[in-house]
C-alpha cells in the first residue's frame, strides 16, 4: 500500500507550513489535528495490513477446500458412472430403449461432473505446488506445447508466426502447460476457418517484456471479457465448441504464480489475443 | 468385508485393502470378470490387513506360506492407513517381499514419494473416468496376476 508513501511528504510540509504561522494558539490547534490525523492514517494502514492478511489465508482455505472437495468427490461420481454402466450391460435389455437412454444421460452426467472435479483438482494443484525455476527458452517451451498439440492440428490449414522469444527464469512444466492451453484455445476457436493463422509474438511495452498469442478465429465480444479467465465461464455455447471453461483460470493461474499478469483483446469474428507479462530476459 | 470363516488354507491370489464398499464392489467386479484369480479377500480396515498378513488374531492359523499374490491397498483407511501397512509389511523380512501396490484416489506428489521411500511395487491414482478405471484394472490383474513372477513362498520364511 503505497498511500504512507503519498501522504508523509505532503504531512510534513503541511506541519511546516503549520510552524511558520505568526498566531501560536492558531498553530498549536491545528499542529493537534494535523498530529491526529496522522496517528489516524497509520492505525488505518495496519488495519489494511490485517485485512490483507486475512484474506490470503481465507484464499488458502477457500483452495485447500475446493480440493478437499473435489478429491472426495471422485469416488461417489465413479461409483455413478461405474454402476449406471453396469446396469446397463447386465439389465439394459431389460429396459425399453427411452430407458436405456436415461442410463446413458446418467453416464454421460458423471462423466462431466469427473472431467469438472479433475479439472478443478488440477487448477488446485498448481496454487499448492512450488516452482520449480530454470532458465527456460520460450521458444522450446512453444516448440513441446506444439508437440503434444500435434493431434489437434492434423488436417487443418494453419499458418504459424512464432517470433523469436527469450529466455526467461519460470517453471518448465507450468509454462508448457499455459502455451498448450492457449494455443488450444486458438485451434479450437479458428476451427471455422479455411486457413487459421496463429501468432506468438513478443514485445517490450512500457518496459514490461509481454508474450502474446493471436489467432484469426471466432472471438469473442469484450463486454464480458472480466468473465473469461473466470474457472468454468465459458463465452461460447457448448453446442458450438466444447470445453470445461477451465483452460484460460488456468493459464491465469500459472501467469501469477510467476508474478505476471494476463488480459485479452478480441472483437467477435475477428479473433482474439491474450497476451501476458513475464520476467525481463535472463 | 469378508465375513466369511477362511479356511486356512484358502489360497487368496489378491488381497484389496478398501474401506469403501462400493469402489471395492467395482474393483472386485472388474478383477472377476477377467478371472484373474480364483479367491480375492477384501478387507475394509488397515488392522485386519496386518492380521491377515502377520496370520494373528483371526487370521492365526493362516501361515506366512500362503501370502497373496498381489496386495491392493488403498491409502486412505480407517484406523491405521495405508502408509502405515505399507511400512508395516516393507518393514518386516518375513513379509517385504509381498508385492504391494497403493491405489488411492489422490494425486499428491508427496504420497507418491512416501510409498516409494517405503518401498511399495507399484503406484496407481484410480481415474474418475469408469472406462479408464477398468482398464487401469485390467492392466493391473493383467500384470501382477499374469505377466509378473510371484515371489516363490521360501522368500517369506523367517530365516
Amino acid at each position: 500500500m503505497k498511500a504512507e508513501a503519498i501522504e508523509r511528504p505532503s504531512m510534513e510540509n503541511l506541519l511546516d507550513t503549520i510552524a511558520a504561522l505568526k498566531d501560536v494558539k492558531q498553530v498549536s490547534q491545528i499542529q493537534i489535528i494535523a498530529e491526529k490525523a496522522e496517528r489516524d492514517i497509520k492505525h488505518l494502514l495496519d488495519r489494511l495490513a490485517i485485512s490483507d492478511r486475512h484474506l490470503a489465508a481465507a484464499n488458502v482455505d477457500l483452495e485447500s477446500f475446493s480440493y478437499s472437495v473435489a478429491h472426495d468427490l471422485r469416488s461417489p461420481i465413479r461409483q455413478i458412472a461405474g454402476f449406471s454402466k453396469i446396469l446397463d450391460e447386465e439389465y439394459g435389455s431389460l429396459l425399453p430403449e427411452e430407458g436405456q437412454r436415461y442410463l446413458r444421460k446418467i453416464s454421460q452426467g458423471a462423466r462431466q461432473m469427473g472431467n469438472l472435479v479433475d479439472d478443478l483438482l488440477h487448477l488446485a494443484q498448481i496454487g499448492r505446488q512450488g516452482l520449480a525455476l530454470q532458465h527456460v527458452s520460450l521458444n522450446a517451451v512453444v516448440t513441446a506445447a506444439l508437440e503434444t498439440l500435434q493431434p489437434e492440428c492434423t488436417g487443418r490449414s494453419i499458418k504459424w508466426h512464432i517470433d523469436e522469444l527469450s529466455t526467461i527464469s519460470c517453471d518448465q512444466g507450468l509454462m508448457k502447460q499455459a502455451f498448450v492451453n492457449l494455443l488450444s484455445n486458438a485451434l479450437k476457436y479458428t476451427q471455422p476457418r479455411e486457413l487459421a493463422v496463429i501468432e506468438v509474438r513478443t514485445t517490450n511495452s512500457s518496459g514490461e517484456h509481454v508474450v502474446f498469442v493471436r489467432d484469426n478465429g471466432v472471438g469473442f465480444d469484450m463486454r464480458f471479457a472480466s468473465k473469461l479467465f473466470g474457472v468454468f465461464q465459458r463465452l461460447h455455447p457448448a453446442s458450438e465448441f466444447e470445453g470445461s471453461g477451465i483452460g484460460l483460470a488456468t493459464v491465469d493461474r500459472i501467469v501469477r504464480k510467476h508474478g505476471g499478469r494476463i488480459w485479452a483483446q478480441a472483437e467477435p469474428n475477428r479473433g482474439a489475443t491474450f497476451s501476458f507479462t513475464v520476467a525481463a530476459s535472463v | 468385508m469378508s465375513e466369511e470363516i477362511l479356511h486356512p488354507e484358502t489360497e487368496i491370489e489378491i488381497l484389496l485393502v478398501e474401506d469403501n464398499p462400493s469402489d471395492a464392489e467395482l474393483t472386485v467386479r472388474e478383477l472377476r470378470r477377467h478371472k484373474f484369480a480364483n479367491h480375492i479377500l477384501t478387507l475394509n480396515d488397515g488392522e485386519q490387513a496386518l492380521d491377515f498378513i502377520f496370520c494373528r488374531g483371526a487370521y492365526r492359523n493362516r501361515s506366512l506360506s500362503r501370502l497373496p499374490k498381489v496386495v491392493l491397498l488403498d491409502m486412505k483407511l480407517p484406523k491405521i492407513d495405508g502408509l502405515e501397512i505399507l511400512r508395516a509389511i516393507k518393514g518386516d523380512p518375513r513379509t517385504r517381499a509381498l508385492p504391494v501396490v497403493m491405489m488411492t484416489s489422490s494425486s499428491e506428489k508427496r504420497d507418491l514419494s512416501e510409498s516409494y521411500k517405503l518401498g511399495v511395487n507399484a503406484f496407481i491414482q484410480k481415474p474418475v473416468d469408469f472406462d479408464e478405471f477398468r482398464r487401469v484394472i485390467e492392466s493391473v490383474g493383467i500384470f501382477w496376476l499374469a505377466v509378473n513372477r510371484a515371489p516363490p513362498p521360501e522368500v517369506f520364511d523367517a530365516g
